[in-house]
């Protein structure tokens, strides 16, 4: 994550100025100052409660930023809402997975591509050619998508009856299916074992190279963080810590002492 | 002078709806459902209370307090019966078994009682009050319906802020499974809520029926209805609130009346709830709940 | 062939199986005139619990007030149908009520959106109360309207009959006594084509985009809007097509009597509809259609016993909603459904997962 200047900002996904916001009279999060490169895989960590589920609600109009801009691909998203956002190019996964449980894991898919075609209620009413022509290029998009993860198979089972580690994979297949230039990861590796975590990082870096977004992820899995974020921001109280690389973030003191709290006086200080 | 004649009309109407309003906003707030049949056991309650003036020409007192023990205990029968098993279900069917619930209550009647109008008499047979050279007179109903919201009001703060079981009360309807945690008995709390609920619509049925001395199996119906607005109006789950919406709902449906017209008052009592919850969707004194994404 | 349109062919064959029954019985006499009678009104029912599983099954919205959109179609309908009569626009019975229910259809729509744009912002149990609110509203609003027709056209007012200012002519809506000398156009015939073509309607939507949109919003509001689909226009979407419909029922129903007053429109009639939406299964079209059947028809059966009727339906009522969610009966079939997709989805992920 480089400093915001104009040259660095030129084709960045996001651009984050003074962004704050205060809950009554407190102040949940202040002076987040970022920048997310076009294809740039970045990391957002710090102490449980530190603000960083409320940056990515703040980033996709959850809520409205008390101060501050937030500029997607250049373009101020000031007066947008969740779903404006959406349809400008932010999608995210969320820390307590929200699928539409009752539909099938194709059906979630689909609404993920529901942007992509205009809303036609009558042909849908009447069964016109048109809902006909949608549906099949929805069906042949979602199945490329769900087979990128190796999920065609489930396309047709129910979402909530899935394994929890499919659902998570899900809930990322149909937030790429809106075609997003900035994707937000909340804890995708919450609740996974060793091995699906280094599946899901061969992931993330496949995504980024197949479709070509800019990802940015909360995580509190130190070897998924380290591993696969080019940049990382750390965040404590709800300010900005520490940003750079992960050597820069592992070396930094008090990025140190926040997760750890400060060293005894009688430990060596390497 | 009709000003003030409609406004204290209006009070003491709101001060039924109050009642009744303070039965459903406890219910929902603690057992989280909406009871469509309270309006019906407010029926019921009136009509034990008719049934026992007439057959027994006991003191109205008594009357009352027979009826109200009556409801009471057809609350706790109800609950255990119909809601206690759909505890876990979705809202919805509770709605719908309280409906059923409704329509069972109004039919007994119909079949003990029949269908023809009863008249109710009075159970306040005090004199009325006469004002500014008979200008102004105040019936002892209507003295007696706000005098006795106000007693309850009270009565039911202190209850749930000083006693262990309104202490209980509260915490279930924060959260009952740490409520359960914590040893309380969320059975007997909420069997106690619909007890207390429903003995206070047998003292709304009877004072509305002494000011509106018509009594039929659909007469809780449209007050049930109105009064569980009232409790939406000033907040469900609120017990002040309860009182607030109730009192408000009465001016402005007796105000309608005199004002505008009789055949509008129903229209425009709605209207203004309507008006009310778009504003402030929480009621008057309602807590907004953030959701927590 | 998908599961779904299997699905939905059942239901179309159902109701095609359903009406060849009711008319065939009815054609040869072997029906009582009682029954008969309730021909019409079961369509009407029917088509209402089609239109309010869409805004309560498929949407997930509680609406008490219903019975507000038949009033407005039912009015509408039996005015236009008069009025076309009297100006001698139109006069042959079948077109009259083709343009009839179009104009209750139309009507109940822009209630709909009207009704719809403030209500549709709240929460579930404020946006029942709200329905239930207008619903009332509505109810009193046909209880002071007068509507009559004279050479000069039509007159409307708030008030009274007087008021209406016309000379000559007819009155066609008299406030609380409602409409009377009705043209009887309504027909099994046209009440089959009525619920064919809801069924038409909402199952196109259901399997189709905007559906998955409507039950998307249904099952997650905050996930839909985070994945771009606007909620307010697919709340309002199934909301205002559900008034549609409930118009077009209302319009079929009024024109089945020769007289109707607005008083028939209430609270009461709302909650019968829902109850045929929540035995029939949430969502679940067929299951409603096939409880409006039963519920309308079998009290009728239960005649003989008289004025315990109602008691018993209410005690039925009861007892089903107390079965059908018993806590037991719902783990057993949520593990059910679990294990099932379970075995689904592990099978597919091979040797992956735990």
């Amino acid at each position: 994550m480089s400093e915001t200047s104009v040259s660095a900002a030129q084709g960045a996904a996001l651009q984050c100025i003074n962004l704050g916001i205060d809950f009554g009279g407190l102040t949940a999060v202040d002076s987040f100052d970022v920048t997310i490169g076009r294809t740039e895989i970045a990391g957002l960590i710090g102490p449980n409660g530190a603000g960083k589920t409320t940056v990515f609600n703040l980033l996709t109009k959850v809520y409205n930023p008390t101060r501050g801009q937030i500029l997607l691909d250049g373009v101020d998203t000031a007066k947008m809402d969740t779903t404006a956002v959406s349809k400008a190019g932010i999608a995210r996964t969320f820390q307590n997975i929200r699928l539409f449980g009752n539909l099938s894991v194709e059906d979630n898919v689909r609404i993920g591509l529901h942007n992509q075609v205009k809303c036609d209620m009558w042909s849908d009413m009447f069964h016109l050619p048109r809902h006909f022509k949608t549906e099949r290029e929805f069906h042949k998009r979602s199945l490329e998508l769900l087979d990128v993860f190796n999920m065609a198979d489930v396309a047709d089972a129910q979402a909530g009856s899935l394994p929890y580690g499919a659902q998570r994979r899900l809930e990322i297949v149909r937030a790429l299916a809106t075609n997003p230039k900035l994707l937000l990861l909340d804890e995708p590796a919450a609740g996974m074992n060793p091995s699906e975590t280094a599946e899901l990082m061969e992931n993330i870096g496949r995504i980024r190279d197949d479709f070509g977004v800019a990802i940015l992820l909360i995580e509190h899995d130190m070897n998924l963080v380290m591993g696969i974020c080019e940049n990382i921001c750390v965040l404590n109280f709800g300010r900005i810590i520490a940003k750079g690389t992960p050597a820069e973030i592992q070396a930094n003191p008090e990025v140190i002492e926040a997760y750890l709290g400060k060293p005894d006086v009688e430990e060596d200080a390497s | 002078m009709d000003f003030l004649t409609n406004l204290i009309n209006g009070i003491s109407l709101g001060s039924v709806y109050a009642i009744i309003a303070l039965g459903y906003t406890m219910v929902y707030g603690i057992a989280k459902m909406l009871n469509f049949a309270h309006g019906d056991v407010l029926m019921i309650g009136s009509y034990v209370c008719f049934i026992v003036m007439g057959t027994y020409g006991l003191d109205p007192l008594i009357c009352v307090l027979l009826s109200m023990a009556c409801t009471t205990v057809l609350g706790i029968v109800v609950e255990r019966l119909a809601y206690k098993p759909l505890r876990e279900a979705t809202s919805l069917a509770v709605l719908i078994t309280a409906i059923g619930v409704s329509y069972f209550l109004q039919n007994m009647a119909l079949l003990i009682w029949g269908a023809d109008p009863k008249a109710f008499r009075s159970v306040v047979r005090l004199p009325s009050v006469v004002l500014f050279d008979g200008q102004l007179v105040i019936s002892a109903v209507t003295i007696a319906t706000v005098l006795a919201a106000i007693i309850v009001m009270v009565c039911l703060t202190l209850f749930t802020q000083k006693t262990k079981m309104g202490k209980a009360m509260r915490a279930v309807s924060e959260d009952k499974g740490a409520a359960q945690l914590m040893g309380i008995n969320v059975n007997t709390t909420i069997s106690m809520v619909f007890a207390i609920g429903s003995g206070l619509a047998a003292l709304a049925g009877v004072l509305l029926c002494s000011a509106y001395p018509t009594l039929m199996p659909t007469t809780g119906s449209m007050p049930g209805i109105k009064a569980f607005t009232a409790a939406v109006l000033g907040g469900i789950g609120s017990i002040p609130g309860a009182a607030l919406g109730g009192v408000l709902l009465g001016i402005i449906e007796i105000f309608a009346k005199a004002y505008v017209g009789t055949q509008f008052s129903d229209a425009i009592v709605f209207a203004v709830l309507i008006i009310v919850l778009l504003i402030r969707p929480a009621g008057l004194l309602g807590k907004e709940i953030q959701e927590k994404v | 062939m998908s599961k779904k349109t299997k699905s939905q062919l059942i239901t179309y064959a159902l109701v095609v199986c359903l009406f060849a029954l009711a008319f065939g019985l009815s054609a040869t006499g072997m029906m009582s005139n009682s029954m008969v009678g309730l021909l019409v009104p079961i369509c009407a029912y029917i088509t209402m619990a089609i239109s309010l599983n869409l805004v309560v099954g498929i949407s997930g919205e509680l609406s008490l007030g219903h019975a507000g959109f038949m009033s407005v179609g039912a009015f509408t309908g039996l005015a236009t149908s008069a009025a076309l009569k009297y100006y001698g626009v139109i006069t042959a019975g079948p077109a009259r009520l083709a343009v009839a229910m179009v104009a209750a259809g139309l009507f109940a729509a822009v209630a709909g959106i009207l009704i719809g744009l403030p209500v549709l912002r709240l929460r579930g149990d404020y946006l029942a109360i709200v329905t239930l609110a207008f619903g009332e509203i509505i109810k009193n609003l046909m209880n002071n309207l007068y509507l009559g027709m004279d050479a000069s056209g039509l007159h409307v007012s708030m008030t009274d009959a007087k008021s209406l200012g016309m000379t000559g002519g007819t009155i066609i809506i008299n406030g609380p006594q409602g409409a009377a000398g009705i043209d009887k156009l309504s027909s099994l015939v046209s009440g089959f084509v009525l619920v064919m073509f809801a069924l038409f309607v909402v199952q196109n939507l259901i399997d189709s985009r905007s559906g998955r949109a409507i039950m998307a919003v249904r099952d997650n509001r905050i996930a839909a809007e985070s994945v771009g689909v606007n909620v307010m226009k697919y709340r309002l979407m199934a909301f205002v097509v559900s008034a549609a419909l409930a118009g077009m029922a209302g319009a079929l129903y009024a024109m089945n009597y020769s007289s109707i007053v607005p008083k028939k429109f209430d609270f009461n009639t709302s909650i019968l509809v829902l109850v045929f939406v929540v035995l029939g299964g949430m969502g679940n079209i067929r299951g409603g259609i096939l409880a409006a059947a039963l519920l309308v028809w079998l009290p009728e059966q239960l005649r003989f016993i008289g004025d315990y009727r109602m008691l018993i339906y209410a005690i039925v009522l009861i007892s089903v909603m107390l079965l059908t969610n018993n806590a037991r009966v719902k783990a057993f079939m949520e593990g059910f459904r679990e294990r099932r997709g379970m075995r689904q989805a592990g099978a597919a992920e091979g040797g992956d997962g735990k």
